[in-house]
């Protein structure tokens, strides 16, 4: 059950949350995935999302001179990242007002 | 070879070619410790099973399975053929065991609509590359692609001629029936490499390479059932028939099973990557 909850750390969503402000390469999103969300990506993991993430045109990269080539997100992505962040927001909020009536918990 | 380069080296071309070099600059960055290339190799075999659509270049992936799946299912043609030749040829079939006669049936009939299937499957496919050829001028190709034609012609031809030198009234020695063999298995890998040389000198595509893919998934599945007769056959006939136990000796047996299951594997692993990529809808 625990591993189950794990999947609100899901890797392509924590990509996505990594480059909804800005575009960054691979390396970037690792330490920025790391730094907020404290969640960290190995290279395989990282790469495999980045290849899923583009082949389903959520991602794409950008133009670069050197090998670190830059990704951004895309209109598509933005929204499907939109979508789940409300989604997740509104399970946040009814498992925050449960757990203060229920036990008095003042997390929020 | 580092590390890293390694494992990297285990994804699919068109992956590596893609994301090879960022990879090893995120690896320079990060310094690139066991963890980051173990995680890195780890993640190889899906990136085989689920390529990403934006990498999957289909006509290579079914000209790509098409090649390794001749050459594994001329192998093990071949192999069924040694089963024939030791087997139903010499009139083994003990009495009381009926599954015997009938792996040797299922095994004449797979083996020939499985040949008839791929010939069939193949026959635009060999067509197409072979008008190319002559069109160009490409002498090398047509060689190439004549040699599934050429290489069992000059086999069966050396065939008579040391049968006729060295042969006697029982047929050749143990010694010459081992050279006949391995000199069929080689001209058996001469005749399916040569259309597998000229699909990648070629580069064919279009309606005549989807064909050839699916009915070559098709011919795999046909030829696993006769594996999987031969394999009834040589197993019952170890267990039951002591004229064959003497003949052969166990681990001889053991040898050649694994033979066929590993070119069956291959052939049928091979040919339905093809078909898939054969039968994907395009994005």
């Amino acid at each position: 059950m625990t591993d189950r909850l794990d999947r609100w750390a899901d890797p392509p969503l924590l990509v996505l949350a990594s480059l909804a402000d800005e575009p960054k390469h691979g390396y970037a999103i690792t330490q920025d995935v790391a730094e907020t969300m404290g969640v960290r990506l190995s290279a395989g993991t990282l790469y495999a999302v980045i290849a899923r993430l583009e082949a389903r045109g959520l991602i794409e990269p950008l133009e670069s001179d050197d090998r670190r080539r830059p990704y951004r997100i895309t209109m598509t992505g933005a929204e499907a990242l939109a979508q789940q962040s409300e989604r997740m927001s509104k399970v946040a909020s009814v498992a925050r007002e449960r757990l203060s009536t229920r036990l008095g918990w003042a997390g929020a | 070879m580092t590390p890293a380069r390694a494992a990297l080296a285990l994804y699919p071309p068109s992956w590596r070619a893609r994301y090879g070099d960022e990879v090893l600059a995120y690896l320079d960055d990060s310094g690139g410790g066991p963890a980051a290339v173990a995680s890195l190799a780890w993640r190889a075999l899906p990136a085989w099973f689920w390529p990403p659509r934006h990498l999957h270049d289909r006509p290579a992936r079914m000209r790509s399975s098409l090649g390794t799946a001749l050459m594994s299912w001329s192998m093990l043609v071949g192999l069924g053929l040694v089963f024939a030749q030791l087997t139903q040829l010499q009139g083994l079939a003990p009495p009381g065991h009926p599954q015997i006669r009938w792996a040797y049936a299922v095994f004449d009939v797979t083996l020939a609509a499985s040949a008839l299937i791929a010939g069939l499957g193949g026959l635009p496919l060999w067509l197409l590359m072979l008008r190319r050829a002559r069109r160009e001028q490409r002498i090398r190709d047509m060689v190439y692609l004549f040699l599934p034609v050429l290489a069992p012609v000059a086999y069966l031809a050396g065939l008579v001629v040391t049968a006729r030198m060295v042969g006697g009234a029982s047929g050749v020695s143990q010694g010459w029936f081992g050279v006949v063999t391995l000199a069929g298995f080689a001209a058996a890998a001469a005749a399916a490499a040569g259309p597998g040389v000229a699909l990648r000198r070629l580069q064919p595509g279009g309606p005549a390479l989807r064909l050839a893919a699916a009915a070559a998934g098709v011919s795999a599945a046909v030829m696993a059932v006769a594996a999987v007769a031969i394999v009834v056959a040589v197993v019952s006939l170890n267990l039951w028939a002591r004229q064959f136990a003497g003949y052969h000796d166990g681990a001889l047996s053991g040898l050649y099973l694994a033979l066929v299951v590993i070119a069956a594997t291959v052939t049928t692993v091979s040919a339905a990557r093809g078909t898939r990529a054969a039968l994907a809808v395009s994005p």
